[in-house]
């Protein structure tokens, strides 16, 4: 079964919102009630309704003015922190990529908001039973052989849908065709692991608006301690506990043992005492 | 469009200018993007850094309204450097004509052109035309015995220069006029600093050579100006000089507005045009036989007299007979300008009873829109036809008017939307597409042809049995569509379909009575042209059954046929392009005159020596048949006049016109004038403005009128543009939720440094003024508007998108109560990009 990805060339983005708009859309997500606060962003940023958005970014360099955009949702990450520990199992990891989740089952403890790297689920605060919800990489249309909405919809061919390999491959030719052009990197190969979203960019990552995340994936800190870790040291543990209540119970045992072999050698010693007492009385008599 | 959306592809230097097409039109970055993977660069000049600059490889900054400084400074440079196509511009442009050898131009009467009458500021053109010569040609004919004799004639011809060199020939002409364009004065006018025009310079101009091909894409940033028209004239000769026109790739590429915004025009929603741009007879042509003459008889518009024919029979039927001149009397003429700004100004004079307003939202969008709301107050009754109660529907409850003290009585006709009706569309590359009715209108709106019939029952009520000659245009109109109308019906009559046999000179019947006509071939070859209907010539063929490419015949407009031979992006099989499926325009310009392409990578049509036809990728723009070594023949009629070296075949000399002497009021070349209001005093020369514009003065002084902000009061500079986010007017995008939410309110963009000095900071409230009105906005501070060092002087310039009304989810002021009441001298189209406001914090 393939295993799809999305190529995010940011050079090629124009801002335009066709993605975002797209989205909302196909996963009959409301609107909200904005301000312009002295930017073209709108939503501010994700939330619970809006699970993808485009952040504008100005930035002078020395020779030329920038503007760059970033489309920010879900990473689906190749080994994702949320599915780890999610105490319920709400968060899946298909094998075709997307990260799902089932709202049946989420308690609303936001544990997967604390452990997400790139700060993406967001909790619905307006519900009696609050959620979290996230790009869920359009699932539905992915397991239809259909392109997410947003690929499907982005005008200037910025967002390519495919097999993650394949895209990977597609990035690092693009780098190499263009030299000077991007940045010699495609953030996502290993980030965290490496995620199922895949980033070109002219500028650095960092003023782009996606974060340094290492390579080591989130689970895998806690796997070490779950997987190894744990199971090693409660073994361990565990053992040398019994190891030291048995040898402290046979030293009891043992004590006891001599305790009654005192007592008896103490008994037939008292005995000997008595019967040759007994004995050197009867003797005089005679 | 000279060329298509997808032939971008083809190009190797991609320049916007006056356009924001990532924001406006963001499809078209699939083809720009295209060409870019195959090498090619993307430049963008604008006053801004626009979310096209961000995609650019390339970006230079330009004051709003100094267009022509830019492009003629590139004319300057390909000259200069000698980047100019030679072969192409010798053959198949006016360079070696000989001009008038009284013309002067602005370089020696310091801005004017020679035949300026200032009095009733216009211009005579006799100074500009073409030096003629005399020739004569034996001609073949029969004499009173019909015996083969010949005859001589004499025809007059324009002059040819030996050489680029001959000081009056058009080259040297437009060499010398732009001799004045240098980047020095680039910086000096425009505030783009020299090495950065030099950059756009060299990258855009090496297209000149024949291997590669340039496209220009510009849209209002060019159009909305008092020189809105020669800017596109400026466009026009340098990809004349760069060989651009007629090849993959290249062409003057307007991005229309709005999706059928090409078949408003083509279907002549213009007050001065009939469809299939005729042009509306004037006054002063008070015949047929006066009006026909006014189509050149050497060119392709020799036709022009049977299209006009074959459009009244379409509209009056039998009462149009060669008896009645064809129903000419019945048409309405201009004895005036009733663009859109007189127009208003007639209203707000009280002049004007009624309005009909159908999809249009002026008090959104009109210049000195609170004029213009004004205006509205003042007609007896309007009718709007919309999909949402707009501003303009509701302008007599609009935020601060008083209901009570509105006269005017206002009827609101829902309409069905573009998905709720089948119709054809026309994109910007003249492609015609049928779409088919796929939702339902909701209540009682109606599509518009529904609308129209019951307007034209109800008038014919009216009219029945009124002797007045002047109630026959409405009596005789024929409206033969069905109730409920057809729409299929009137693209057929679009089409054009005979009404009796039509015959060739011969009597052989090419098409039979009640069948549909191939193509406006058949109007022009006809021997009995008046047998034929047809309500738009240049879309003839467009609905006659043809091959999809997959074996599927069906009207052609709504073929979706997906083979692309030539893989130039044409899609022959998609849709129809007029004229007669041509997608690139002037196309007999991509090959030498010898009928070889110029270029093995540009290659587009051919002349087949065995065939003895023109072949290739695209339908020949051209004669068919005809050689590249064809003579033209002096006294010949249409195009048998122009040569097989002539691709302009809607030119009189079959030329692209690097000196254009008719057509335009302002002058034959295009020449820099400031913007009605401007910062600076022209540096180029003693006229300040475009010397033919109209400035209008109601009520001058007043709240409300007609008045000019000067710099004294309003240093600032101001364009006014459009967002990805909205649409226009705004009523579709302001009432759709998640377009409202990602942009809420009215906004202006400030720079940095403008902001600084007044105290300003992001997100803030301003109140942005001109003379004609004040608006509040937020403050976007951003560093992709800059201060401009124009002469010497520090400029500031501001920018918003006009979007905004009271209606809808998202609502804000109305942007065009700023505008100015002034128009471009030939187009009246408003000069909505570039005028003077003052800002301050709210």
């Amino acid at each position: 079964m393939a295993k799809y990805g999305m190529l995010i060339d940011s050079t090629l983005c124009i801002g335009c919102r066709g993605c975002s708009v797209a989205c909302k859309q196909w996963n009959d997500l409301p609107a909200t009630k904005t301000r312009n606060t002295g930017t073209y962003q709108n939503p501010p940023a994700l939330s619970a309704y809006t699970w993808t958005n485009i952040e504008y970014r100005e930035v002078e360099a020395s020779d030329r003015l920038v503007w760059a955009f970033l489309k920010r949702a879900c990473m689906h990450c190749e080994h994702p922190a949320c599915v780890s520990v999610c105490p319920v199992q709400a968060l899946h990891k298909l094998e075709t990529g997307p990260v799902v989740y089932e709202a049946n089952r989420c308690i609303g403890c936001r544990y997967c908001m604390m452990a997400c790297p790139f700060g993406i689920p967001k909790v619905d605060l307006n519900q009696v039973l609050p959620v979290i919800s996230k790009c869920n990489f359009c699932a539905d249309r992915v397991s239809n052989g259909l392109p997410p909405a947003c690929a499907k919809t982005c005008p200037p061919g910025a967002i390519r849908f495919g097999e993650r390999d394949q895209l990977v491959v597609e990035a690092e030719a693009r780098i190499a065709k263009n030299p000077g052009k991007y940045v010699n990197h495609v953030y996502g190969k290993e980030e965290v692991g490496g995620t199922s979203i895949l980033y070109l960019s002219a500028i650095p990552f960092d003023q782009l608006g996606l974060p340094d995340v290492g390579t080591e994936s989130v689970p895998a800190l806690s796997d070490a301690m779950a997987v190894v870790g744990t199971p090693t040291a409660l073994v361990t543990v565990a053992a040398a506990l019994m190891g030291a209540f048995w040898v402290s119970r046979r030293r009891v045992e043992l004590a006891s043992q001599q305790q009654t072999a005192d007592l008896f050698s103490r008994r037939r010693a008292e005995l000997a005492d008595q019967q040759q007492t007994a004995d050197q009385e009867k003797e005089a008599k005679q | 469009m000279t060329n298509d959306w997808l032939d971008i592809k083809n190009s190797n230097c991609v320049l916007i200018i006056g356009s924001n097409a990532a924001e406006n039109h963001p499809a078209s970055f699939v083809w720009i993007n295209k060409a870019r993977e195959k090498g090619a660069k993307l430049v963008v000049v604008d006053p801004r850094f626009t979310r096209s600059a961000a995609a650019a490889d390339f970006y230079a900054p330009l004051r709003p309204g100094t267009d022509i400084v830019f492009l003629g400074a590139l004319i300057n440079y390909a000259i200069q450097n000698k980047l100019y196509q030679e072969e192409y511009v010798k053959a198949y442009t006016n360079a070696l004509t000989l001009v008038h050898p009284d013309y002067k131009g602005p370089a020696d009467l310091d801005g004017y052109f020679s035949g300026f009458d200032k009095d009733k500021k216009t211009y005579s053109s006799t100074t500009w035309q073409y030096q003629t010569e005399k020739v004569k040609v034996k001609v073949k004919g029969k004499d009173a015995s019909g015996n083969e004799v010949e005859v001589e004639k004499e025809a007059s011809v324009p002059k040819q220069a030996g050489s680029l060199d001959d000081p009056n020939c058009a080259f040297a002409l437009l060499k010398s006029h732009y001799a004045r364009y240098t980047p020095e004065m680039v910086e000096r006018i425009c505030g783009t600093p020299q090495e950065q025009f030099l950059e756009v310079a060299k990258l855009f101009c090496a297209t000149g050579a024949p291997d590669k091909s340039g496209t220009i894409l510009y849209a209002m940033g060019q159009t909305q100006h008092t020189v809105g028209t020669q800017n596109v004239r400026a466009m026009a000769v340098l990809q004349l000089l760069l060989g651009n026109i007629g090849v993959p790739g290249g062409g003057v590429n307007a991005l229309r507005g709005e999706s059928n915004v090409q078949g408003s025009t083509d279907m002549a929603l213009l007050f001065n045009d009939l469809p299939g741009y005729l042009g509306l007879p004037s006054d002063a042509q008070a015949d047929l036989k006066t009006y026909s003459a006014k189509f050149d008889a050497t060119s392709y518009w020799s036709n022009g007299p049977r299209f006009f024919v074959s459009l009244t029979k379409a509209w009056f039927g039998n009462a149009a007979t060669k008896d009645n001149d064809y129903a000419f009397q019945y048409l309405p003429k201009t004895s005036g300008n009733y663009s859109w700004i007189p127009l208003f100004e007639a209203m707000y004079s009280g002049k004007i009873q009624g309005l009909i307003c159908m999809g249009q939202n002026p008090a959104v969008c009109g210049p000195n829109a609170r004029l213009e709301r004004a205006g509205l107050g003042k007609l007896k009754w309007m009718v709007v036809m919309d999909l949402f109660e707009t501003e303009t529907a509701s302008f007599w409850r609009a935020p601060g008017v008083d209901p009570k003290s509105i006269q005017t009585e206002v009827f609101l006709l829902p309409a069905a939307d573009a998905m709720e009706k089948a119709g054809s569309i026309v994109t910007s590359g003249r492609r015609i597409q049928w779409r088919p009715k796929v939702a339902s209108a909701p209540g009682v709106a109606k599509e518009d042809i529904w609308i129209i019939t019951q307007f034209v029952k109800a008038l014919n009520e009216l009219y029945r049995g009124s002797t007045d000659a002047r109630d026959r245009p409405i009596l005789d109109l024929v409206w033969d569509y069905g109730d409920p109308p057809d729409v299929e019906l009137v693209a057929r009559e679009i089409n054009g379909y005979a009404l009796d046999n039509v015959v060739d000179a011969t009597g052989k019947v090419l098409v039979e009575k009640g069948k549909i006509i191939p193509s406006f071939a058949t109007i022009a070859s006809a021997a009995n042209p008046d047998v034929i209907a047809c309500g738009a010539w240049i879309y003839s063929g467009y609905f006659v059954p043809a091959d999809d490419g997959e074996g599927k015949s069906l009207p052609a407009a709504k073929r979706r046929g997906q083979k692309d031979p030539g893989e130039l992006g044409m899609y022959p099989f998609w849709g129809f392009a007029w004229p007669a499926n041509r997608h690139i325009l002037y196309n007999r310009a991509s090959a030498r005159p010898d009928g070889t392409p110029w270029s093995e990578n540009k290659k587009l049509i051919w002349w087949d020596r065995d065939k003895k036809q023109w072949t290739g990728y695209d339908v020949p723009d051209f004669a068919a048949t005809k050689a590249p070594d064809a003579a033209a023949n002096p006294v010949g009629v249409g195009l048998a006049a122009q040569a097989g070296t002539d691709p302009f075949i809607m030119k009189a000399d079959g030329k692209g016109w690097l000196f254009a002497p008719k057509g335009l009021s302002e002058g034959p070349l295009p020449e820099h004038y400031e913007p009605i209001e401007s910062p600076v005093k022209n540096p180029l020369s003693g006229v300040q403005n475009n010397p033919v514009v109209k400035v209008w003065a109601t009520d001058k002084g007043k709240g409300i009128g007609d008045n000019v902000s000067t710099v004294d009061k309003f240093p600032i500079v101001c364009t006014t543009y459009r967002l990805a986010e909205h649409w226009q007017a705004g009523a579709m995008s302001r009432n759709l939720p998640w377009l409202a939410e990602a942009q809420p309110e009215l906004f202006i963009e400030i720079s940095k440094e403008l902001a600084q000095e007044k105290g300003i900071r992001a997100g803030e409230k301003v109140v942005v003024s001109s003379a004609r009105g004040q608006i509040e906005a937020v403050a976007v501070v951003t560093i992709r508007f800059k201060p401009l060092m124009v002469d010497g002087k520090k400029i500031h310039q501001i920018g918003m998108p006009w979007h905004f009304g009271w209606q809808g989810i998202a609502t804000g002021p109305v942007a065009n109560d700023l505008t100015p009441h002034v128009g471009d001298g030939n187009t009246m189209i408003p000069e909505y990009k570039a005028f003077l406001v003052d800002v301050r914090k709210a």
